[in-house]
């Protein structure tokens, strides 16, 4: 039988336009389980008004982010041996930034907007062609460069939650946003119009945060950087009269 | 169950670097001094008014500086000036896609840079 | 939010782009004003006739206006971007760009009015 660690989980808890508060619950769990885990028993056996987002179990959906002991987490991949200690507290509370809809739940609706005003794309191609998939195909004689993968980003929210510009302004485009016009490719001027403001990569802090928590290795500060080298080089080029991204798109 | 009323978030929560990593520290660093660095400047350009009155206010004002308290705080803003400036280089690197994917070293780096820096400027500034 | 008539392409990379590259000649010119004042004269500060002296070069003078103009420009274009993270209306941001607009030249027509006059003593 394996080893069962005894725990205070304490829930953030809201409800409508009550006041956030913590609810404490004591939970015997292994080690080995996941965060998750210990959620979904606090809602199966102490207390089933508990809402949160949970879907995939394996990191794939980006449902269950919450913040664990203060910091942003994927809670279907998170151990609880790893945040915590026997007889020690583990402290759940919903991503910061986003409007909570009740208690661990947050709305992403302006993720998802933002996501599809930047074109962020759902499946990238697979730049090298390596494999026994290809290599079969190869011998069949048929096309190998058709094969795609969904794209890293799984909206989960978690960059927005720790970023520093997010934490001050709604109107700030935003890691995961500005990650997928990265993602999309050319930035054409409706892109341009969203990214190269002072509300996109302009008002980035550099705090490189959102990467450190991205589950995906999106590496939403990366993107931004290079983005930002993107725009600048536009803007050379505009000076001088060369062709920008967009008109060479044309 | 037992419920735990919390207080309202703190309005420049964005200066709390629990659980955060290097880059957040880098950014919190960054605005202490930079808006150190402004108090500075500000009482800087007040104190080199006393200039245009001729030398006998101006080094008689100087011979106050000379007190530790001023030395102190003259190092200060050197290790200040180091930090926000040597930081802010990597920042600008970075926004030209240099550096991205080391920006963790190179700010580890430029900081053993400061340190030592700043450890001889005060050296050489205590000792005369 | 997105859609807001604030949003004009542009608008933001102007500004940081002055305050990236202030800030990079800052790194040269603060580091020469720190060693000229701190290491190289007797006694580590300079007297008000180390002063005049220093002034009386004008490849000084010139760097040191061109210090005081990009330091005063980066100071006020970082406190205005920590501000910018209070959230101000569109009204309050106006004010804030008029007022430092106008300390950042009251700053810069002092200090080269105090570097003139400096150097004239000489």
């Amino acid at each position: 039988m394996s080893q069962k660690w005894s725990l205070n989980i304490e829930v953030q808890r809201q409800k409508g336009q009550e006041q956030p508060h913590f609810d404490r619950f004591d939970l015997e769990i292994s080690p080995d389980a996941t965060v998750l885990d210990a959620v979904e028993m606090i809602w199966a056996f102490k207390d089933c008004s508990l809402c949160f987002g949970h879907a995939c179990h394996h990191s794939t959906c980006g449902a269950c982010g919450m913040r664990v002991n203060g910091v942003e987490k994927l809670t279907c991949i998170t151990l609880i041996g790893d945040v915590t200690q026997n007889g020690g507290t583990i402290r759940l509370q919903p991503l910061r930034n986003l409007p909570v809809v009740s208690d661990l739940v947050v709305d992403l609706t302006p993720l998802y907007h933002r996501m599809a005003q930047v074109k962020h794309p759902s499946v990238h191609p697979i730049e090298e062609n390596k494999g026994v998939a290809n290599q079969q195909t190869a011998q069949q004689g048929e096309s190998d460069n058709s094969y795609t993968r969904l794209a890293d980003c799984i909206e989960c929210g978690l960059c927005i939650s720790v970023c520093p510009a997010a934490m001050t302004s709604p109107a700030y485009v935003g890691p995961a946003a500005l990650a997928g016009a990265h993602l999309a490719g050319v930035i054409d001027q409706q892109i341009c119009a969203i990214v190269d403001t002072k509300n996109g990569v302009w008002r980035c802090h550099s705090a490189y945060e959102c990467s450190e928590v991205c589950p995906s290795h999106v590496q939403p500060a990366h993107r931004i950087m290079q983005m930002r080298r993107q725009l600048l080089s536009q803007r050379i080029r505009r000076f001088f009269g060369l062709q920008t991204f967009h008109q060479r798109k044309q | 169950m037992n419920r735990i009323f919390q207080k309202p978030d703190n309005a420049i929560q964005w200066f709390d670097p629990r659980g955060r990593q290097l880059g957040y520290l880098a950014f919190i660093l960054n605005r202490i001094t930079g808006m150190g660095l402004a108090l500075y400047l500000l009482l800087h350009l007040i104190m080199l008014g006393k200039l245009a009155q001729g030398p006998q206010a101006y080094n008689s004002f100087i011979e106050t500086v000379h007190h530790p308290v001023f030395l102190f705080g003259e190092l200060l803003v050197i290790f200040a000036a180091l930090i926000h400036g040597l930081n802010g280089f990597r920042i600008i690197l970075n926004s030209f896609g240099i550096g991205v994917e080391k920006h963790k070293p190179l700010f580890t780096v430029l900081m053993i840079v400061t340190l030592l820096c700043g450890i001889y400027f005060a050296v050489r500034m205590i000792a005369r | 939010m997105m859609n807001s008539r604030k949003m004009i392409t542009g608008e933001g990379s102007g500004l940081w782009l002055l305050k990236a590259f202030s800030g990079a000649l800052l790194v040269i010119i603060l580091a020469i004003h720190l060693v000229v004042n701190h290491l190289v004269y007797e006694g580590g500060v300079m007297s008000w006739q180390d002063v005049v002296a220093y002034y009386q070069n004008p490849v000084i003078a010139g760097m040191e206006a061109v210090f005081l103009i990009s330091v005063t420009a980066h100071a006020l274009l970082g406190l205005r971007g920590i501000l910018l993270d209070l959230q101000p209306s569109d009204a309050m941001l106006a004010w804030i760009n008029r007022l430092c607009t106008v300390i950042g030249i009251a700053a810069i027509i002092y200090g080269l009015w105090l570097l003139l006059t400096v150097a004239s003593f000489g």
